[in-house]
């Protein structure tokens, strides 16, 4: 979705719609897309993940029960139109935005007052969704307890200051993996990703950099497709599937009050199943061997300052890559470094 | 409400028949009822608040035009009042009697805070241009300066970190980032900064520049320029109207020092790099007595009175907010 925001922006730029009405002149040469190579440092001094793992974890409750909570957009309830519906008209998106911030708050709300009924003491909420460069979720209408991450560029942007004293991680409005026939389906910057040659959604890609600090990913809901590909990468965790997908922008949805009340009891049983060790985090082996493909999508100018990343390796065709470490986290922050490329504010 | 236009009218007269480093006319405010709080809420520090389209209406000069959202900088000035709110509950429960709200941002040119929302015991100051900018108000009748939503100096890591229209601003020697500058000139007055609220960045360096124990709450953490792990508005609330509490009680029990620096002050200041060649050409063109040029968009004003230092820096906002 970030190539699109950018592209969309562009294509408002570009002297096409000039053009159609003067038939007879030539149209001149559209002027080069502005290109901006400043990397997060430079730009707007993204904290380094370490500092903001510093930061937020005297925070934590470390006698209670902690859940950290990713809240996307794609796979809330009755979402199905990234144009309209999945960003803001001042970022090329529309008026019913306003009313999905509202549910992606409510969705949120539901999976708090389900874990603290099961014993969850605490919450940090990460806005995970990039249409209004994190800050989709409402702050003055979210539970007040909960702390809430927002704004961008932020550290390893889906898991930014995630730390062993969290207890649980879930993720709220989740969407299907690239290249599957979930609504609005897609993966950060890729078409694929995988590590130990095993595919992983953002879902997944939480999981992973949670599990290794054990930390396991208990709940996700999002359409059909999110929950049962979640369920095969991950085991039987906690699923809500809020709507069933019928094209990449179409689907079958339950009402937002229905899907409120399953978030609540799921997140409840989540937290049990936490709590009894039934649960496990994710845990792969190391090294970790990451590879991945640039969308398609992209033109090469994005996928040249892809390769100039330290640390990367062509492999397997132009636009893919391979990636080895012995640490999550370095997975999460190269993840980070490559959404910045393509989602500069 | 009806303050404020007598307040403001003879400040834009001023503006125009007055050379620019006399003193401006400003009229009194009526004497206070009881102990009197100064309150310069601030945004870019305000609970939630982490990115610029959320303090900034767009109408505050052709660069901040494509930097808003209205669907943000509306919620936000909500959250501004009701913030402000807190603070003068938190006071009024400690004993204080009399309320002044000097708008510290310049979001909506200094107009920002919900009149109609606001505590009706307060006199809001809002508007610009206006003397001292953000000391407007101060004179000798206030008992304490609160600060609430203020954001880190320029070129630090914390959330929408800048300093007026500069990189650098240093008096004596000593970087001041804003709330350091407003708490020079409201010393003049013999008049101590009791509060501040904002980041842990702001919070942490304006320690080290006033010097003084004064309660400061961090309503955020920052994690970017642009991102902060945040509370929730309702609990930020909670946390300004407890500490204005305290921070009234031993304020008026005189526990807070001025913050005083040897005179005269030598004051020098950096125009931002990324402002245009025209407010560089603006401020050449103040002649402002005292100021000289000591570089590309260097400048040193050496002077006695700390309230000058706040006439140009009303002056320089001028040019850049034009």
């Amino acid at each position: 979705m970030s190539a699109r925001v950018r592209r969309l922006l562009l294509a408002s730029l570009a002297p096409a719609a000039l053009a159609a009405q003067q038939p007879q002149q030539a149209p001149p040469a559209p002027p080069p897309p502005p290109r901006d190579s400043t990397p997060p440092e430079a730009y707007y001094g993204v904290t380094e993940w370490r500092e903001a793992r510093a930061k937020l974890t005297p925070l934590m409750d470390a006698r209670g029960f902690t859940v950290y909570i990713i809240g996307d957009m794609e796979g809330l309830a009755a979402a199905v139109r990234n144009a309209t519906e999945m960003r803001p008209p001042t970022r090329g998106g529309g008026t019913d935005h306003e009313r999905f911030r509202v549910e992606l708050t409510d969705e949120i709300n539901a999976v708090i007052a389900g874990a603290r009924e099961a014993g969850a003491t605490q919450f940090v909420v990460n806005d995970g969704h990039g249409g209004t460069l994190f800050r989709n979720t409402l702050p003055d209408r979210l539970d007040s307890e909960a702390i809430l991450i927002r704004g961008y560029p932020k550290p390893i942007v889906m898991s930014t200051g995630l730390n062993p004293e969290v207890d649980v991680i879930f993720i709220v409005g989740a969407h299907a993996n690239a290249g599957t026939p979930g609504i609005i389906s897609h993966s950060f910057a890729f078409d694929s990703f995988t590590v130990n040659g095993r595919m992983l959604n953002e879902a997944g890609i939480a999981a992973f950099i949670g599990g290794e600090m054990g930390v396991p990913l208990a709940l996700a809901s999002g359409d059909q497709v999110l929950t049962a590909e979640t369920r095969e990468m991950l085991g039987p965790i906690e699923t809500v599937t809020t709507k069933l997908a019928m094209s990449r922008s179409a689907g079958a949805g339950y009402s937002p009050a229905h899907v409120h009340a399953e978030l609540r009891a799921a997140a409840a049983r989540a937290v049990r199943r936490v709590r009894t060790g039934e649960l496990k985090p994710l845990r792969l082996a190391r090294p970790y061997q990451v590879r991945f493909c640039m969308r398609a999508s992209y033109d090469p100018w994005f996928v040249g300052q892809v390769r100039a990343l330290k640390g990367l390796r062509q492999d397997g065709g132009e636009r893919c890559f391979a990636y080895t470490s012995q640490s999550a986290e370095d997975v999460g922050d190269l993840l980070n470094r490559i959404e910045w490329i393509v989602l500069k504010p | 409400m009806r303050l404020l236009v007598p307040l403001c009218f003879p400040v834009l007269l001023a503006a125009q028949v007055v050379p620019p480093s006399a003193p401006p006319v400003v009229p009194k405010l009526p004497p206070p009822a009881g102990f009197r709080i100064l309150i310069i809420p601030d945004m870019e520090g305000m609970g939630s608040a982490v990115d610029i389209h959320e303090v900034i209406a767009g109408n505050e000069g052709e660069q901040y035009r494509t930097l808003t959202s209205d669907d943000y900088w509306q919620r936000f000035r909500g959250l501004l009042t009701q913030e402000v709110n807190a603070v003068i509950a938190g006071a009024r429960g400690a004993g204080a009697g009399s309320f002044v709200v000097n708008e510290g941002h310049g979001g909506n040119l200094f107009a920002n805070v919900l009149p109609w929302d606001l505590d009706t015991a307060a006199i809001l100051v809002r508007g610009f241009p206006k003397p001292l900018i953000m000391v407007t108000g101060i004179d000798s009748t206030v008992g304490t300066l609160i600060f609430t939503g203020a954001h880190a100096g320029a070129g630090s890591p914390g959330v929408l970190a800048h300093n007026f229209a500069f990189d650098a601003f240093t008096v004596n020697g000593t970087t001041l980032n804003e709330v350091g500058i407003n708490a020079l000139i409201a010393a003049e007055f013999g008049v101590a900064v009791s509060m501040v609220s904002g980041d842990d960045v702001l919070i942490r360096e304006t320690r080290q520049i006033l010097g003084n124990d004064f309660v400061g709450i961090v309503t955020k953490y920052a994690v970017g320029r642009m991102a902060a792990i945040t509370f929730s508005p309702a609990k930020v609330r909670r946390m300004l109207q407890d500490s204005s509490a305290v921070a009234v009680r031993r304020a008026m029990r005189g526990s807070f020092r001025p913050y005083r620096l040897p005179k005269p002050y030598r004051v020098e200041f950096t125009l931002r790099r990324s402002y245009p060649e025209m407010v560089v050409q603006g401020v050449d063109s103040l002649r402002w007595e005292g100021l000289e040029k000591t570089g590309d968009r260097s400048y040193r004003l050496v002077t006695s009175d700390a309230r000058q230092m706040g006439y140009l820096l009303d002056a320089i906002e001028r040019v850049v907010l034009h």
